[in-house]
């Protein structure tokens, strides 16, 4: 665990800075008169809208990096994180269709958006797993890419030819954002994803394995196909807790992982907590920015993730395919 | 003697041409458009021109309307071809119109450009203010050849505005136009929403942004504490239990005033009333 306390310290000081930065620029001070005294100014904005935000950015951002981590040993493919595989775009359309539908209340949402997540990385197996042939990792990506903007155009059509007034907006909760945090979307992304949080991090041993190759894993003794199973299941239900919180949020998966691989090294022992750690403290900063960059408007914090990780992706995907 | 009557020939024809000039308009998009006659057949792709011409005219010169032109209730009977921004031009070349009228926008520039290559007179007018409504009446009144028509529903209009008193000794109502709850989205000055609220005696606590709409901080939205909260939705606004706008104090205290005519969504002749009802509405609140 070297350098793991450093680790934390710095996390502290980002989760800090996401409590004082906002629409409403808080002293430290400030901020820990409003935390124990409800009457103290600023109360209500730090009690009701700051804390529960910047605590479900560090929730979900944490949760995209491990996804992304898994589904990168998974697949063996740097490049691999939600977003780009086509969940974060099958969790979408399953929400789309549960709120156009008027089928759901805000803690069913995410199942719904399990079942897209689900059907989309089903999908994305089966078109790149080519005849007699091992699963090419370039295929994946692309399959990816292509059933994700195949979700995204399925939503834009329930979008604009659905008359439901609830959808009319959806297109900017599906750029991703946390403007909608408070205490109760807070409980109902961790009650989705405590489970599947665990179940990763349990896994963290088959993971090392799997990224030797599925036969060297098989041959060491790891059940494949069950681990396979229990990562599909586990980023998927992940991936769509945190899209029916705050919409599509691309790239933490990607971004993050990498630089905690190179910091930490690969076993997932240690590399999937502080995935966490840090992917965690992205998104509060990443969030940060969103707020306070046109104040007293606010971007949506995906165009920032997306800002910060598209040239990440670039990167990468020349080193890969050198 | 054959020359003397060419040359009569082609002063006529200079006269004819310098008739057909004689209606002339220059539209929000600094485009010149000559019409030869006044308009009998006219496509108004803007709501707020459909209300204009109905009100200047009897909406007889109409052959066409926007799926949302839904004032007076006339329109109705006029033929819809749809959306007004990026309008289906099979659907309005079928109405076989001298005139098209269309919202001023990136996407619609194309599109009137197409039209005038199909010989088809099209204006395009930014209606987005209340001072926006006497200028593009007083255009339409000219070329559809009701000026003066147009130019008494415009002094109307003025002296309607101007008569708008509002009580000057209490302090401004200080009012969060919504325009979406989830992500919070308001209207800011660029918008006539925030006019009418001026007019009526309030002030939009959200003055500050240029934009007619910007999605914003809910934070902001307490800091800068509202008295209430103006919405204009279609149907019950699902803010009063939304946990993070029950953080505002005037959601909690359901200081709500819903809006529903259309007079609030877009400006139009209509607007006088719509400042007078939300004077009103105003009164209601105050203490």
């Amino acid at each position: 665990m070297k350098r793991g306390g450093l680790a934390v310290l710095i996390a502290a000081g980002c989760l800090l800075a996401g409590m004082l930065a906002g629409a409403v620029p808080l002293t430290p001070v400030a901020l820990w008169r409003g935390v124990v005294d409800p009457s103290a100014p600023s109360a209500e904005i730090i009690r009701n809208l700051r804390l529960p935000r910047v605590f479900l950015a560090f929730l979900v951002g944490g949760s995209l990096g491990v996804c992304g981590a898994a589904l990168q040993a998974l697949v063996r493919n740097p490049l691999a994180e939600p977003y780009l595989l086509g969940l974060s775009g099958g969790a979408g359309l399953g929400a789309v269709v549960a709120i156009g539908l008027k089928l759901a209340s805000s803690w069913a949402v995410p199942i719904a958006a399990f079942a897209g997540a689900l059907a989309a990385v089903a999908l994305v197996y089966r078109l790149s797993q080519v005849e007699g042939r091992r699963l090419d990792p370039r295929v994946l990506l692309l399959a990816g890419v292509v059933v994700g903007a195949f979700a995204t155009a399925l939503m834009s059509a329930i979008i604009v030819l659905s008359d439901a007034v609830q959808l009319r907006n959806v297109f900017l909760w599906l750029l991703g954002g946390l403007s909608r945090s408070s205490w109760e979307a807070l409980g109902i992304f961790l009650f989705y994803a405590i489970i599947p949080l665990t179940l990763l991090f349990l896994s963290a041993r088959s993971l090392d394995l799997l990224v030797l190759g599925e036969e060297t894993a098989h041959h060491l003794g790891s059940n494949v196909e069950r681990t396979r199973v229990i990562i599909y299941l586990t980023t998927a239900l992940l991936t769509a807790a945190g899209v029916a919180t705050c919409g599509i949020i691309g790239f933490v998966g990607l971004v993050v992982p990498h630089a905690v691989r190179r910091i930490w090294g690969p076993l997932h022992r240690t590399m999937l907590p502080f995935t966490f750690l840090v992917s965690g403290c992205f998104l509060v900063l990443a969030d940060a920015v969103a707020r306070t960059i046109v104040r007293p408007a606010e971007l949506p914090v995906g165009i920032v993730t997306a800002l910060i990780g598209v040239p990440v992706f670039a990167l990468l995907l020349r080193r890969t395919l050198a | 003697m054959r020359y003397w009557i060419g040359l009569v020939l082609l002063a006529a024809c200079t006269r004819t041409g310098a008739n057909s000039g004689n209606l002339v308009v220059v539209d929000d998009a600094g485009d010149t458009v000559r019409f030869a006659h006044p308009a009998r057949r006219v496509v108004s792709l803007i709501p707020a021109t459909t209300e204009i011409l109905f009100a200047i005219g009897d909406g007889a010169v109409l052959v066409g309307r926007t799926h949302w032109c839904d004032y007076p209730a006339q329109a109705a009977s006029v033929p819809d071809v749809g959306d007004g921004i990026s309008p289906n031009l099979e659907a309005v070349m079928a109405r076989k119109p001298d005139l098209v009228v269309m919202y001023r926008s990136g996407s619609n520039a194309a599109a009137a450009e197409q039209l005038r290559g199909l010989g088809v007179p099209t204006l395009q007018f930014s209606v987005d203010r209340l001072v926006d409504v006497p200028r593009v009446a007083r255009a339409l009144g000219k070329v559809t050849g009701r000026q003066a028509s147009a130019d008494s529903l415009t002094a109307v209009f003025i002296r309607r505005l101007n008569q708008v008193s509002v009580p000057r000794d209490s302090t401004p109502l200080r009012i969060l136009i919504v325009s979406w709850d989830q992500p919070p989205m308001a209207i800011g000055a660029g918008s006539f929403l925030s006019e009418m609220v001026t007019r009526a005696g309030g002030v939009n606590i959200f003055q500050d942004l240029s934009a007619p709409s910007a999605q914003i901080s809910i934070e902001a939205v307490v800091e800068r504490n509202p008295d209430a909260l103006l919405v204009s939705v279609d149907g019950p606004p699902a803010i009063a239990s939304r946990p993070e706008w029950r953080t505002v104090p005037a959601v909690r205290e359901q200081h709500f005033i819903h809006v529903t005519s259309s007079a609030f969504s877009r400006p139009s002749p209509r607007a006088p009333d719509a400042i007078l009802e939300l004077v009103a509405r105003f009164k209601e609140l105050r203490p």
